[in-house]
């Protein structure tokens, strides 16, 4: 698969807005109230919502043609993007509630506005689902088609979300919250291992083959001529092929940059709880976020490429 | 917006709501818009252009512009079928490599730096009949007119023979005279376009050395046919794309060795005594007695009495006897004396004893050709089982030659069809010859399920027409200037054995030179040999590119000066309807019209579309008007002729005869009843083939959708050449000159009358130099025979040891389509493909660069590792390869910076030392060996340029012409949409 | 009614006949204009709803070649439809043509990546989603002759290679061959159903052999003495 550059963007930024709020909300509640200051869940809040507005914005970057795009709520019933699209603008009147209640209410809001704060909560983390729902749904792309990507992508969010909320806490917090720090770590844990499990996973390619694509089986079957001078959309969209050295290192890239290094600045903030720590945490697991849904793109094989030559989806 | 939309979708138009609730309904789509205004469409009919398959189109337009381009159904060619090409039409009207104007070279610019003027028709043609004229009244063969890939070589060969010049040919000697002169010298007919398979009734089809070929959709109608019956399809071809995907067998046979296979297999017939000796008897010379006499003037020769007539050996009286005379049971075998003491034997004698010899055994073709000994066996038990065992019977009385009424036809349904692959060999003439011997020996020529002439053939063997030869100053010719030579008094030459044409066609270098050689033209007259020229009129011919051999050499050649600075060929005129890389040499431009713009006869003195059922002719009508300063090219030779006063086309008065192309077409005729269109002929258009000019002839053609058929009743359909109504019809309609039956010569008797002129065995002319002498006397056999192609004969064959040929993709035709946006989306750069294996073993990698090596040049090219090829042979697609800034192409093109063209390769005199090197082409016909070429690869070094190599200098573009645009969207009309209903997009659950 | 086109393999031979006839119809039909992309340039490309894809089977020198041309399936279960999120991808329940609505496509993409046979390409000049439509503006149309009301590839086909009718109708010409020739789908294991179908190429034909002795040539030459045939 091409990947396209602001639907990188847009999940990796939104998927840690989205975390950023839901976490922020749901500790909140949890804690009834004790593990985050109101300022230090206004800021998340806003932040979160102003981070996952930007990554839906850009994802609009990537219609042909714009004017039709209030058209995509419509087909609910059956497509995974217009229920993302439901939801993530649910998403914003509820949001919108909750901040205004931590607005207004602050350190005195009461259960109301924590129930608006879960449902906030639960929209974003649905809007994350669906966004994952979208690729996993596909039985074209047999790297995608498999319950590991909508768990990869909630626990990617939280955890970038739990890091960002650390930035958030040292940034505005009067003490940071050492469980927070625990808590993400766990995060990083869990996103580690299911990328892990997921790497495994998609290992070998054994989706459909070239032989089942064209329907003969007796041999060996390799593209001739595929009849076209250059390029076109479908070869463009779908048939990129990367050289597998880059992709190996990139997946090392992944774990480096966005569980290891994040995870050892981590464990560092215990001693020394710095923004300044948590800001490059942040960073590292966005960048290594970043790379790893490049990979994702990258080394998923649409079975359109069977036909382009392609032993083996 | 979003309200208008809303509003406009649940309003909309498309019933999407549940099931049909009856079959009409859901068939009528009661609901659906009427998506095409018809009311403004019409419809208009023209034979497509795009390659010479000449199939019918049905032309819709709307709104000035084509709506869609389809195939005729009810067109005998094609029946409503039509191939990409065809279906491109629209893309070949918009190209913007259209020439648009008359252009001269800008005085004091080169020829070649692609500096024109733009000129008035006027100025041209005034200028152009004046050079013509003086050259008429001088010396009538200093102007060489040539003509590439047109269809109307009847009208350009008279308009040169009015002119006096002998100097005219079409393109056939490097394109494919090797078979169309093997089959005219052998059975009347040939492959190619002068037959076809019986396409209805075959059970066994053998496709020898075919790609994509002109009878293209035909071809693909009759395989499908094939299949469907479960007949048996044998494709033989180095290479297995196209055709060769579906057949039943791919036969991957080395090239240039198709005459090995050919008398290999017939050495099977012979050894198991599988052949039709009936259809020889009867039919061919087979029983003719051929003198024995080593060292005298006639040995070789067929024994003949005081009148002419060829002499057999009577079987049942022991004596010799008039082999014409019906009834006369000749002996098929032995040795005899004539009564004057010559000793003869019969030529089936002589056959036997060559190729039942181990020299054709299959195990020595296995070797030669690369294929297993064990197919060659088969394949021929194959072919003689559904010959014998399969054969077939349509009822139906018949007359034979001598009087004698028959019940039946009886078929032999082993069909073939050849072409390039066979032809473009400097052995392709004896190798088409051996696939007829092949032909012959099963019976399976112009019966059921045969192999079928179409009308004008079968013709005489060879037909009578003789080259004109001598020229004058305001004369015309006495006859044709091509033609079909039997001796060498029929060679054009002078006292000294000199050619006498710019091309050398019908010297002792190429003696049944058929069609010319039009590739020799250029470097000929550029070195004034035999002697210089004053100008070169070239008609849809890319000389300066794709149809020269040696490319570089042959542009340099077109801007060769003498000592006075002055053009060694003086002036070039180049006609054509795009900006090809020729037109970029041209001193005078001539823009002619695209195919949907003119007047065109696809005609019975030509190129016809006939059918082997009966005869059939077609016309070209005006689809749409030219928005250029563009004329017909047969509007601009009428009115030369006229100015020039042609006799043909003059008057009695000294007038202009014709007004233009249409009335020249209605009115002239080439002998009493009998003009260049056949149908509606008579003055009230109730005269079939022959009659009367009818003024409304045209009007009637496009009545009739562009053509006209004549069905033979059955009894004249098959065994022409020997079926009496067939015999007296054909002469009656001035097919033939004569209702002779037509004897199939499996023993070429000219042949062996050239051989005896170079064993100085003769009264006649004779060669001048040993080299002619040796040439002559070992490929003029007047029997089949293999050998190796001459360029193999002078390389160090292990130095190069792959073959090197061409194939034509199915979407393109020569260089015309890279010019067409839709076609060229699917191939604008050609690779070069090799055997994976070998490749692989060479360390060429799949998609990388390599070196093409051959005795003459070097070229770069991108290789592409397959299967489907031939272990020794490498290939690519045809002229796809183009000069940067031609043909409307911006120069960045792949066809510029990554295709190639094979010809810088390609040498068009064989290896060896200064004048004793004779042209790279078959000894006999002329024809250019293309496919003979030899190579060697290797990978390119890491670092050089992914590009073509060589290159060439830009061609700049043409005054007036159009900015290429960077999109194109395409349409006639605005399209109505159907949208869905917006409840439905709510509702629906799937 | 299934209305879909069945293929035969064992006789297309790749000449892209269908595919210019396609584009030719198309351009001025109701997807039309359909764009092309630097026609005279370095990267010529454009918007074509129907591809033919050439493949090797096996080794040389028992190598295959077979053609495959490929254009919307209309599949039973079209998934381009599921993720279609405006609702502009549908199926017809009358015929099963599966459409573009123009008028609402977004061009998000989405269902070109749910398409495993490559269907379906955006016009980038009009932002939408073109496909094949069946030549739904051909088969309707009951101005034109009956045996015209088919799609321009089906018509245009030299070798017969391609035929188009109702796979919902068992007696349909087009039932027919599949049930004779084994008609198979593309990527079954995918579960899109798609409606068009494959003619695999059929068993390779092969011949009888005449059976009759050898002989040398002086045998022969013995053997056909006297062999006499009257003119």
């Amino acid at each position: 698969m091409n990947p396209a550059l602001s639907v990188i963007f847009f999940t990796v930024v939104s998927g840690t807005g989205f975390g950023l709020i839901s976490l922020a909300t749901l500790l909140d509640s949890l804690s009834r109230g004790r593990m985050l200051s109101t300022t230090e869940l206004l800021v998340a809040s806003v932040a979160g919502i102003i981070l996952a507005t930007a990554g839906l914005l850009a994802s609009t970057l990537h219609l042909a043609n714009p004017k039709n795009a209030w058209r995509a709520f419509f087909r609910f019933r059956t497509s995974w993007l217009s229920r993302e699209a439901v939801f993530s603008v649910l998403f914003y009147p509820v949001a919108t509630f909750y901040v205004a209640g931590l607005w207004l209410y602050g350190d005195h809001r009461g259960m109301l506005v924590g129930a608006i704060g879960v449902a906030t909560a639960a929209l974003a983390l649905t809007t994350v689902f669906c966004t994952a729902m979208i690729y996993a749904s596909l039985r074209t792309i047999p790297q995608w088609n498999s319950p590991l990507v909508p768990v990869n992508y909630l626990l990617l969010s939280l955890s970038g979300g739990s890091i960002a909320l650390l930035v958030v806490d040292t940034s505005v917090g009067a003490d940071m919250e050492q469980m927070l720090i625990a808590l993400s770590l766990a995060l990083i844990a869990a996103g580690a291992g299911s990328k892990l499990v997921y790497f495994s996973w998609i290992g070998k390619p054994r989706g459909p083959s070239i032989n089942t694509a064209i329907g003969l089986t007796k041999g060996r079957a390799r593209l001739l001529e595929s009849a076209q001078s250059s390029s076109n959309f479908t070869t463009r969209e779908f048939d990129y092929r990367a050289p597998l050295p880059l992709l190996w290192s990139l997946r090392l890239v992944v774990y480096a940059l966005g569980f290891v290094v994040p995870a050892l600045l981590l464990v560092w903030m215990w001693q020394s709880e710095t923004a300044v720590t948590a800001s490059a945490a942040l960073i590292a697991a966005l960048a290594g976020l970043g790379v790893e849904r490049w990979l994702f793109f990258a080394e998923a094989r649409h079975t359109v490429n069977l036909f382009y030559g392609r032993q083996r989806c | 917006m979003v309200w208008d939309a809303l509003w406009r979708d649940i309003f909309s138009n498309d019933a999407v709501d549940g099931p049909a609730k009856s079959a009409d309904q859901a068939s009528t789509g009661s609901k659906l818009p009427r998506f095409e205004n018809h009311a403004a469409q019409e419809k208009k009919y023209s034979t497509c252009y795009m390659c010479a398959c000449r199939c019918g189109i049905e032309v819709t337009l709307e709104h000035g512009r084509i709506r869609f381009i389809r195939g005729n159904p009810n067109h005998p060619v094609n029946r409503g079928v039509l191939c990409a090409k065809g279906n491109a039409g629209i893309m070949k009207q918009l190209s913007p490599a259209k020439l648009r104007n008359p252009l001269m070279r800008r005085p004091g610019t080169e020829r070649g730096a692609g500096e024109f003027v733009e000129i008035s028709w006027d100025e041209a043609l005034d200028m152009l009949a004046e050079r013509l004229g003086e050259i008429r009244a001088t010396d009538p063969k200093k102007l060489a007119f040539f003509t590439g890939r047109d269809q109307m070589q009847a009208l350009t060969g008279l308009w040169a023979q009015q002119f006096g010049t002998i100097n005219w040919a079409a393109h056939g000697g490097f394109c494919s005279v090797n078979m169309a002169a093997a089959g005219l010298y052998t059975t009347g007919h040939s492959f190619w376009e002068f037959g076809d398979p019986d396409w209805e009734r075959t059970k066994y089809f053998m496709l020898w050395g075919v790609a994509e070929d002109h009878s293209s959709n035909p071809i693909k109608l009759g395989i499908d046919r094939i299949k469907r019956r479960g007949g048996k399809f044998v494709a033989i071809n180095p290479v297995r794309t196209g055709y060769q995907g579906v057949a039943d067998e791919w036969v991957p046979i080395r090239p240039g060795t198709d005459a090995m296979l050919a008398l290999s297999m017939c050495h099977v017939l012979l050894a198991h005594d599988q052949v039709d000796w009936e259809f020889l008897g009867r039919y061919t010379n087979a029983p003719f007695l051929v003198v024995q006499e080593p060292g005298s003037n006639d040995d070789g020769l067929i024994l003949r009495d005081g009148e002419g007539r060829p002499q057999v050996w009577d079987a049942t009286e022991h004596h010799l006897a008039d082999g014409l005379r019906p009834g006369v049971t000749p002996a098929l075998f032995g040795e005899f004396t004539a009564p004057d003491g010559r000793r003869v034997k019969t030529a089936a004698q002589m056959m036997v004893e060559r190729y039942l010899s181990d020299e054709y055994a299959p195990e020595q073709a296995a070797d030669v050709c690369g294929l297993p000994a064990e197919t060659i066996e088969r394949l021929a038990l194959e072919m003689a089982h559904v010959a014998f065992q399969e054969s077939i019977e349509i009822e139906c009385e018949w007359t034979d030659w001598a009087g004698r009424t028959h019940d039946r036809f009886v078929g032999r349904p082993v069909s073939m069809h050849a072409m390039r692959g066979i032809s473009a060999h400097s052995n392709g003439f004896q190798a088409c010859r051996a696939i007829h011997l092949l032909q012959m020996l099963l019976g399976t020529i112009d019966c059921p399920g045969g192999h079928r002439p179409k009308a004008p053939y079968p013709k005489h063997t060879p037909p009578p027409a003789k080259p004109a030869k001598h020229t004058a100053p305001n004369t015309p010719l006495s006859g044709p200037p091509l033609g079909f030579p039997t001796s060498p008094d029929d060679l054009v030459i002078d006292g000294e054995g000199r050619p006498l044409r710019i091309d050398k066609a019908f010297s002792w270098e190429a003696p049944i030179s058929a069609h010319g050689l039009m590739h020799m033209v250029i470097g000929n007259a550029v070195k004034a040999d035999p002697y210089p020229i004053d100008m070169l009129i070239l008609f849809m011919a890319n000389m300066a590119w794709n149809s020269s051999m040696n490319t570089r050499s042959t542009q340099k050649l077109l801007r060769e000066k003498n000592e006075a600075g002055e053009y060694k060929l003086p002036f070039l005129v180049v006609v054509d309807a795009f900006h090809s890389e020729t037109v970029n040499f041209a001193d005078l431009v001539l823009p002619d019209t695209t195919y949907l713009e003119r007047h065109d006869v696809i005609s019975m003195l030509d190129r016809p579309i006939s059918e082997a059922d009966g005869p059939a002719d077609a016309i070209r009508a005006p689809v749409i008007q030219p928005d250029r300063n563009v004329r017909p090219w047969q509007e601009v030779m009428i009115e030369l002729a006229g100015r020039l006063s042609l006799p043909e086309f003059t008057d009695e008065r000294g007038e202009p005869k014709y007004t233009g192309y249409l009335d020249f077409i209605t009115r002239w005729e080439k002998a009493p009843g009998i003009g260049f269109l056949m149908g509606w002929r008579g003055k009230n258009g109730d005269k079939p083939l022959r009659g009367e000019p009818n003024p409304e002839q045209w009007e009637r053609y496009i009545e009739h959708q562009g053509f006209y058929q004549y069905h033979l009743p059955e009894r004249m359909r098959f065994f022409r050449h020997a079926n009496r109504d067939y015999l007296e019809w054909a002469k009656e309609v001035g097919f033939n000159g004569s209702s002779e039956p037509i004897i199939m010569e499996l023993y070429s008797e000219p042949l062996q009358r050239f051989r005896l002129a170079a064993l100085g065995q003769t009264d006649g002319p004779q060669p001048r130099t040993d080299a002619e002498r040796e040439r002559l006397k070992r490929y003029f056999d007047p029997l089949p025979f293999h050998y190796a192609p001459l360029e193999e004969q002078h390389i160090d064959r292990d130095e190069f040891p792959l073959h090197a040929i061409t194939q034509r993709p199915m979407h393109m035709y020569h260089s015309w389509d890279s010019q067409n946006a839709w076609l060229r989306q699917h191939t604008a750069q050609n690779y070069l493909f090799m055997n994976r294996r070998r490749g692989q073993a060479l360390g060429i990698s799949d998609g990388g660069w390599a070196w093409l090596e051959s005795h003459h040049g070097r070229i770069r090219v991108q290789v592409k590792l397959m299967e489907g090829c031939q272990e020794n042979t490498v290939w690519t697609w045809n002229a796809i390869g183009k000069q940067k800034g031609a043909w409307g192409l911006n120069p960045d093109a792949p066809e510029a910076t990554r295709g190639f063209l094979m010809n810088h390769l390609i040498s068009e005199l064989l290896p060896g030392q200064g004048a004793a090197r004779v042209s790279n082409s078959d000894p006999i016909t002329g024809q250019a060996a293309w496919y003979d070429l030899r190579v060697r690869i290797f990978p390119a070094e890491t670092g050089e340029e992914p590009t073509t190599w060589p290159a060439f200098d830009s061609v700049s573009p043409l005054p007036g012409q159009p900015q290429p645009p960077k999109q194109l969207r395409y349409q006639s009309h605005e399209p109505v949409r159907l949208t869905r209903k917006f409840i439905d997009v709510l509702m629906r659950k799937e | 009614m299934k209305l879909g086109l069945v293929i035969d393999m064992d006789t297309c031979v790749g000449c892209q006949a269908c595919a210019v006839a396609c584009k030719q119809w198309n351009t001025s039909g109701t997807l039309g204009p359909l764009t092309d992309y630097d026609p005279y340039g370095a990267e010529p490309d454009g918007v074509s709803f129907n591809h033919i894809r050439s493949y090797e089977v096996g080794e040389y020198p028992n190598s295959e070649t077979v053609n495959m041309p490929m254009s919307c399936m209309h599949c039973e279960t079209a998934e381009c439809v599921t993720v279609c999120p405006t609702g502009a991808s549908y199926k017809r329940e009358s015929d099963g043509i599966v459409l573009v609505d123009q008028d609402k496509c977004m061009g998000c993409n989405l269902c070109a990546w749910a398409c495993p046979y490559g269907a379906r390409e955006l016009d980038e000049a009009s932002g939408t989603m073109k496909k094949c439509t069946l030549c739904v503006d051909r088969i309707y149309d009951d101005e034109l002759p009956e045996q015209e009301r088919q799609p321009a590839c089906v018509l245009t086909c030299p070798t017969n290679a391609r035929h188009f009718g109702d796979l919902d109708d068992p007696e349909s010409h087009v039932s027919r061959l599949v049930r004779e020739r084994g008609g198979q789908q593309s990527l079954p294991e995918l579960g899109y159903n798609p409606v068009n179908r494959y003619l695999p190429p059929r068993p390779k034909t092969t011949a009888s052999q005449a059976k009759a002795p050898k002989a040398g040539l002086q045998e022969r030459l013995r053997g056909w003495l006297g062999k006499a045939v009257t003119r």
